[in-house]
This record gives structure tokens, C-alpha cells and sequence, in this order.
């Protein structure tokens, strides 16, 4: 394989002359590069919590009730600071350790987009305007907390039956860091080399400029923002600048990009597909973003 | 899989590693990342090392895959070897002028500060293209004294009379890169695309949308170590 990749190389070096090309490869490479220590961070912590916190520990940390538990939860997602590739393996290991489903979505959608890295870069973004972190902070935490109950309400844990059934590995806790983490970071990572390139594919392909076709009209504009958010992946903490670029739209619209982005795009999805099931993320992602839409229509028109 | 695992998080770390130590990653993401790669980098070498020398040694590894089996999920982590491969055949360069037109710019005015003023008749200040933009819009350009400044950038489209000189601001990594774009009029000209240049000049006030510089001397240079500001 060493030898066909090195005979391959002229071509590769030719192939990427081509402007269009060697974009493409650099936004892939650049997303990929970016995710690793988050994604490594989160696979740790999520092989950690299964090998050294006993069984039983973590659910009996929430209350029994799910309308106290998945607030509390989604509350809970301030304290982690990093982007959403470490989110998804450690909301992973937490149904794993028999976490309320509810709950543990809940911390999965508000832990990248409220915790206070990403606020302040939101703060930085947005100078003067303290009012879009507030309303960021609160609808990100408004449709992480819905889509909670939502799922505690009507959801069918069974979609999620891959981490459910997930036994605790046996063995010298050392090993079981080890392997879990091993087979996370494989798992994980090939997902997200596959949200990397489609990330990258929809930034070479779709010009910018189409958005500025919608600009004009609100709803069109809200959606179009939506849209744009699902296609980038931006991780969480750089979103806020990209959003405060994107001037031709609204106040209400950039909020939308911003409570989205971190909790459905296309490299979450991947990833989501990945350790929860394909099953699960055609049912969650639509509920995801009709919810993630509907709030921050709600604190955007409340708040900007 | 497992020791195949074991190679490929192997590979991966030693490719993290080598990324932060040529200092190629300044390409693809924001230099203050680098400590992060790099502690990422040496938990998957470990990770990947120890998974192989267990598979190694026929001793019975803690079976983490007791889940489904066959669902694919093992398969997918070779898809870890597209990036790698990318990397260690031909690192892919640094964004440059195909992006410029196609992304949305960074709004010079979102952020801008009161600039103290410059003084004239001194050395040429370097400032990043970002603040030249920012002086430029904060009272059309008064913080600028008629002092002669220096602009580092790549040449990201000719136009008549100069061309336009670009650099990228990235907050995380190349993905959410926005360009910063300073028209540059003056001699030579006839640069390459994507070409680095050093431009020396003084701010010329009027110039609408696009900030303008007069250029009194442009040096073509190798491209820097963090190719965005």
C-alpha cells in the first residue's frame, strides 16, 4: 500500500494544483486536524468514566423525575468546555451508564453550544451587543431542554438500543480505558472524517454568494442561515465569528446559525450515526432542528 | 481489528505529532492549537501502542466491542487513513486566492477600536490587514496621519492599475476562514496568484467598500509561518 501511495504521488501533486482541489483537501485536512484533541478529550473522559465510576453512580446523581431531570441536565452542558466532537462520546457513555435517555440528549445539544468558552467567543464576536449571548445562552438551552422532554416523552429508546446494551467491560480498569477508548476513537473518527468531507465538499462547491439571494426576505433568510449552519460544521467556538460576518442578515437569523450549528450538522450527524445508530439520527436530527428553529425564532424575537 | 486498530491510532498520532512539530498545522488550524495536537497526539500514540503490543502478545485484550457486531462501525475507523494519507504525501497548502470571492469577508467594522494616531516620517508600521481595514473605516482613515504602513498578504486577483491583497482571519481552523481584502495601487504588478507580498504604502482616503493603499514598494516574500492573522 506504502508503494502504490508513493508511486500515486505525482498525480496527487498535479491533482492538487487545481485551486478548487487543493481547497477542498485543505478545509478537509483543516477539520479533521481541528476535531482530533477535542474528539481525543472526550473519548478519555467518556473510557475513564467507564472504567473507574461505579455503575449506578451517575443516574442517581439526576432526579428520577425526567421534567427535572433534563433541565437539570441540559443546565449541566455549561460545564464542558470544549465543541460537540467531545460531546458525542461522553453523552454516549452516560446512556451507557443507564443515564435517562432525555437527559443525556439534552446535555449532548447544550454542552457545545452554552458552555463558557463558546459564550465568550460569542461575546468577542459580537462586541457591544451583550444581548445575543444572553439570547444564544438561552435558546440553545430552550430547544436542548424541549428536545429532552420531547424525546423522554415519545421517544423510542429502542433506536438507541447500540449504547444502551453497551455491557461495562470487565477487566483491570487500566485495560478497560484502554479498549474502550481505542474502539471509541476508531469509531468516532471514522464518522468524522466522513462529516469532514462532506463539510468540505459544501464549502467548495456552493458559493457564498447564494445567500445573498435570500438576505431580503425573513423567513427566507432564517432558513437559508439554518441551512448554511448544517452544511459548514463549524465547530462551536468559531461560529460566533463567522455569524457576525454574515451582516446582510438579520439579528434573529444569526441566532439561528448560532443555536443550530453546534447541535445538528452535517459532521454531528456523521458522527451521531456512528455511535448512536442511523436509526436514531433520521428521527433526532429532524426533531433536533425544528426545535433548534423554533427557539430561536421565540428568544430572537423576544431578546434582538 | 484490533491490531489493525492499534496500527491505524498509531498512525494517526505519529501524523498529529509530526503536523505540530514542523509547525504545518499553522495551515489548517489557529498556532495556539499546537499544545493541544501535540497532547492529543501523544495519547493516541499511546493508546495506539499499547492496543498493538497487547494484540501482540496473544494476550486476551479487554473485548470492547460487545455490542453488535458487523454493524460496520469497526470498518469506518480506516476512513482515519484519507486524512493521513493526504498529509503524508502532499500536505495540502495554506487557503489562498480561490477562497476570496467565495466566502463571506469579515466585517471590519464589527470589531473596530479607536486607533491611536500614527506618527509620520517615521519607519513603516507592519499592522495585520484586519487593523489596516478597521483604521481605514474608523473616520475614513484619520488614525492613519498620512504614515507610511507595511501589509503582509498574498495577491488574490490583479485589477487595473494594482491588485488585491488578501489574508484570511480564521477563529478555530480553516473551515470558518474569512478573508480580509486591501486594494493595492501602485508599480510593479504582474505578480503570481497566490503569490506573498510585502506592501509598503501610505492609507489613500475615498476608497468605498474595499480599503485602498498606495503603494510606494512591494517585495515578494516566502509565505509565513501562520498564514492568517
Amino acid at each position: 500500500m506504502v508503494v502504490a501511495a508513493a508511486a500515486l504521488r505525482p498525480q496527487l501533486e498535479q491533482f492538487l494544483d487545481r485551486p478548487a482541489v487543493a481547497h477542498w483537501a485543505t478545509v478537509f485536512v483543516a477539520i479533521a486536524v481541528q476535531a482530533m484533541p477535542f474528539l481525543v478529550l472526550g473519548v478519555v473522559v467518556s473510557a475513564t468514566v467507564a472504567a473507574l465510576v461505579p455503575a449506578g453512580f451517575l443516574p442517581g446523581l439526576l432526579p428520577r423525575s425526567p421534567a427535572l431531570a433534563v433541565p437539570m441536565a441540559a443546565a449541566a452542558g455549561a460545564a464542558l468546555p470544549g465543541c460537540e466532537c467531545g460531546s458525542v462520546p461522553i453523552a454516549g457513555r452516560l446512556l451507557a451508564r443507564g443515564v435517562l435517555p432525555g437527559a443525556a440528549l439534552a446535555f449532548l445539544l447544550s454542552a457545545p453550544a452554552i458552555n463558557p468558552v463558546v459564550l465568550t467567543a460569542t461575546a468577542v464576536a459580537f462586541p457591544g451587543r451583550p444581548e445575543v449571548v444572553v439570547a444564544r445562552f438561552l435558546a440553545s438551552l430552550l430547544a436542548a431542554t424541549v428536545v429532552g422532554l420531547v424525546w423522554a416523552r415519545i421517544g423510542r429508546d429502542e433506536l438507541l438500543e447500540r449504547v444502551l446494551r453497551r455491557r461495562s467491560e470487565q477487566g483491570r480498569p487500566l485495560a478497560v480505558l484502554v479498549a474502550t477508548a481505542q474502539h471509541d476513537l476508531l469509531q468516532a473518527g471514522g464518522f468524522l472524517i466522513v462529516g469532514a468531507a462532506t463539510a468540505a465538499t459544501l464549502q467548495t462547491v456552493v458559493p457564498r454568494s447564494v445567500l445573498d439571494t435570500v438576505a431580503g426576505s425573513d423567513l427566507l433568510a432564517f432558513l437559508a442561515l439554518a441551512g448554511l449552519a448544517v452544511a459548514l460544521a463549524i465547530c462551536s467556538e468559531a461560529d460566533a465569528f463567522v455569524a457576525a460576518s454574515l451582516t446582510q442578515f438579520s439579528l434573529s437569523a444569526r441566532l439561528a446559525f448560532m443555536v443550530v450549528g453546534p447541535m445538528v450538522d452535517v459532521k454531528l450527524i456523521a458522527l451521531q450515526a456512528g455511535t448512536f445508530g442511523r436509526g436514531f439520527v433520521v428521527r433526532f436530527a429532524p426533531l433536533t432542528l425544528v426545535v433548534a428553529l423554533a427557539s430561536s425564532a421565540v428568544i430572537g424575537r423576544w431578546l434582538l | 481489528m484490533t491490531p489493525a486498530g492499534g496500527l491505524i491510532s498509531l498512525l494517526v498520532g505519529t501524523v498529529l505529532l509530526r503536523l505540530t512539530l514542523t509547525g504545518t498545522y499553522g495551515r489548517y488550524v489557529r498556532l495556539g492549537m499546537g499544545p493541544w495536537l501535540a497532547v492529543a497526539g501523544v495519547a493516541v500514540i499511546i493508546l495506539g501502542s499499547v492496543t498493538l503490543l497487547q494484540a501482540l502478545r496473544h494476550a486476551h485484550p479487554v473485548d470492547a466491542h460487545d455490542h453488535h457486531r458487523g454493524d460496520g462501525g469497526d470498518r469506518v475507523g480506516w476512513l482515519l487513513l484519507a486524512p493521513i494519507a493526504a498529509l503524508l504525501l502532499v500536505a495540502p497548502p495554506a487557503l489562498g486566492s480561490y477562497g476570496v470571492g467565495r466566502a463571506a469577508e469579515v466585517e471590519i467594522r464589527s470589531g473596530g477600536g479607536i486607533f491611536d494616531q500614527l506618527v509620520p516620517g517615521a519607519a513603516p508600521v507592519p499592522m495585520t490587514l484586519l487593523e489596516f481595514g478597521q483604521r481605514a473605516f474608523d473616520h475614513d482613515g484619520a488614525s492613519f496621519n498620512s504614515a507610511a504602513v507595511q501589509l503582509t498578504g498574498f495577491v488574490a486577483a490583479g485589477e487595473q492599475g494594482g491588485f488585491r491583497l488578501a489574508r484570511y482571519q480564521i477563529a478555530c481552523c480553516a473551515a470558518d476562514a474569512a478573508p480580509v481584502v486591501v486594494r493595492v495601487i501602485g508599480p510593479g504588478g504582474g505578480h503570481a496568484l497566490d503569490q506573498w507580498v510585502t506592501v509598503t504604502g501610505v492609507f489613500q482616503p475615498g476608497g468605498g467598500k474595499v480599503p485602498e493603499l498606495a503603494a510606494t514598494n512591494i517585495v515578494e516574500v516566502p509565505a509565513p509561518d501562520d498564514p492568517y492573522e
